[in-house]
């Protein structure tokens, strides 16, 4: 195991002291055990609970984040938050990522993403809704991701920034892809930078396949369509995917 | 379900025999209840011609034993004995029965400064034991009924001010009949757990054939001492204190209710399950047809009820339950809902912390304390969790 890797492990143990059972796979370590907790957000009541939780953590950790299951069989089948494979979804990649990038930590992770989580769940069990409101399923909750926190106009204009961000990053000269007019500095800076920030490889191309399915569909059904600049950049970042 | 059933199981069992006596100490209390029976035995009693007896009677005779909690703090083992002279209950008075066994025993120089004043019933020898865990011995005082249907009934002594008169008692057939309902119990059990105790205990019983059968217990005797310490820490408040569910009922019914199960958490929750379904008759209603048909316990036509004394149907053990709007009965049934509550739905509660206080709350700290390992990892019982104040929390999502 790396040595930060098990730094990080420790801290972990020292806060959480449930998850003591450890096992190295080849590929990824894997912590289980009771995750007990008292947790509260502003405003919100104190929740005090424990999940049996198993924290799968690739050996490519942080650039990729861990995943998480509960293996208690205390969440219900009906709450929607879990993937295919049965581990939370915490959140949509990128704000996965901001949100551990806070703390970028094993024990950050624990703490910003997979106890709010499973507060979250714990409230919706009890009052029948989310504390924190609730991202949409797949695609969609990608698109409207990037709609919502920029504060953007419409689908296409998400497209236009999650273009820009995976041709060229950040660029602060360049024209704002939210359509304003306005350079990158003087319009969505800091949210861009921000995004380009929080972004890996991965997690950019992955909401770049995202949102260009959406729109696609859109276009195709005739809902959607794309100007000429958008769709020649369009054409480059799909050869791209050629190579 | 977050806790393991067997687990869960072996931690009850394990409590139980906490709160239950040791080994060291049940030899030390049949050493101290046969010195006393060997003093009364050797005395001169008018009138007796044969040797009178000593023999154990409730809890101790049962295996049922709990370790009394006297305002949070576990206090002296209760251990009754019956003294019975061999004479009938025709040819003396309960007041010369009475006081021929206190006569004797303030004869010997240290039970005289054992002795507690008189009691209703019994003469009472408080024995303060160095690692201080004490016994309280009541003699209870007891002649041949004589008339009765069985030849084990008794004739026991009242004393109400100056004034004493005979009751009926017959400790003897009610053991017999409870062994009755436990034998099979026992018979699974007897091996393996003489066993283990002479493991334990090597130097008081040098082999197992010398480990005695009144430390062997069974799913009904552990469930029953479960019972037993759950009521006694619910009605350890002054408030209730009247109304406490008594002994002699927790056990006969607990008894009559066993189905045999193999394990102390199918006993308990059997017998949980099949009490709570004579709820209804609190409030006038039937009750399952099976149940009724047993007839354990009864509301009268009149609303009275009664509950049995096996070995005699005339003696009601719920002669007072519908004194005060039958507040027993209601305080009975209450707190059969809380043994449902919180020794059996408990399985559901995935916190270690607060399994650890819930279940030291119902059945003792210190006992709950020292076998919780058992149900959870040692590392996972932490006093208080993490604390986390959340802030800009993510929202939750899900892939396609």
């Amino acid at each position: 195991m790396r040595e930060d890797l098990r730094q990080q492990i420790v801290e972990l143990m020292g806060v959480h002291k449930g998850l003591t059972n450890i096992v190295e796979r080849d590929a990824e370590t894997i912590m289980s055990g009771p995750l007990p907790f008292e947790a509260s957000e502003d405003g919100l009541e104190t929740i005090e609970e424990s999940f049996e939780i198993e924290l799968i953590i690739p050996h490519g950790f942080p650039n990729t984040l861990p995943r998480v299951k509960e293996t208690g069989g205390r969440i219900v089948a009906d709450y929607e938050h879990r993937n295919p494979g049965g581990t939370l979804c915490l959140a949509v990649p990128v704000e996965q990522r901001r949100v551990f990038l806070e703390q970028p930590t094993l024990l950050g992770f624990v703490n910003r993403l997979v106890i709010p989580y499973l507060y979250g769940y714990c409230f919706w069990k009890k009052h029948g809704r989310h504390p924190f409101d609730e991202a949409a399923h797949g695609y969609e909750g990608i698109l409207r991701h990037y709609v919502d926190t920029l504060g953007l106009h419409d689908d296409l204009a998400a497209l236009g920034v999650i273009c820009f961000l995976f041709e060229h990053g950040y660029r602060g000269h360049h024209e704002c892809p939210c359509g304003s007019g306005l350079r990158v500095r003087a319009c969505h800076g800091p949210a861009l930078r921000a995004l380009h920030e929080h972004h890996t490889p991965q997690t950019l191309r992955n909401d770049f396949i995202a949102i260009f399915e959406m729109c696609y569909t859109k276009f195709q059904n005739g809902q959607l369509s794309f100007p000429q600049p958008l769709r020649l950049q369009l054409v480059r970042l799909l050869n791209r995917f050629k190579n | 379900m977050t806790v393991d059933i067997t687990k869960y199981s072996k931690f009850l069992e394990q409590v139980a025999s906490e709160i239950d006596i040791p080994p060291g100490k049940y030899q030390d209390a049949v050493d101290r209840y046969k010195a006393v029976g060997r003093w009364l035995e050797e005395g001169e009693y008018p009138g007796c011609s044969s040797e009178l007896s000593i023999y154990p009677q409730g809890s101790f005779r049962l295996g049922t034993v709990v370790r009394p909690i006297r305002d949070g703090i576990e206090a002296s083992y209760d251990i009754d004995l019956v003294c019975e002279m061999p004479l009938r209950k025709d040819q003396s008075t309960p007041q010369a029965v009475k006081s021929m066994a206190g006569d004797r025993l303030r004869e010997h120089g240290t039970y005289q400064k054992l002795l507690d004043p008189e009691g209703r019933r019994c003469w009472t020898l408080e024995y303060a034991e160095q690692d201080g865990v004490g016994f309280h011995l009541d003699v209870l005082p007891a002649v041949l009924d004589g008339r009765g249907l069985l030849s084990t009934a008794l004739a026991i002594t009242n004393k109400n001010g100056s004034a004493y008169s005979w009751s009926a008692s017959d400790p003897r057939g009610y053991g017999a009949w409870f062994d009755g309902k436990n034998d099979a119990a026992f018979a699974r059990a007897v091996v393996e757990q003489k066993q283990n105790i002479q493991r334990r205990a090597s130097l008081i019983y040098a082999s197992i054939d010398k480990v005695p059968d009144q430390l062997v217990r069974t799913p009904l005797q552990r469930s029953i001492q479960l019972m037993k310490r759950h009521r006694d820490l619910r009605f350890n408040h002054d408030d209730h204190i009247d109304y406490t569910p008594i002994s002699i009922i927790i056990t006969t019914l607990a008894a009559h209710l066993y189905g045999n199960e193999a394990d102390v958490y199918s006993a308990l929750s059997g017998i949980v399950g099949r009490l709570q379904a004579h709820t209804a008759l609190v409030e006038g209603k039937a009750i399952d047809r099976s149940l009724a048909a047993m007839g354990l316990i009864q509301r009268r036509q009149d609303g009275t009820w009664y509950i049995g004394n096996p070995v005699n149907p005339a003696e009601n053990f719920a002669d007072r339950w519908h004194e005060d709007n039958h507040a027993r009965a209601r305080a009975f049934f209450a707190w059969v809902d809380a043994l449902q509550k919180d020794l059996l739905d408990i399985l559901g509660e995935a916190n270690p912390r607060l399994l650890k206080e819930h279940l030291g709350r119902v059945l003792g700290t210190a006992a709950v304390s020292k076998h919780l390992d058992v149900l959870v990892l040692p590392a996972a019982i932490i006093d208080t969790p993490p604390r986390i104040h959340i802030t800009s929390p993510a929202k939750p999502w899900r892939e396609v």
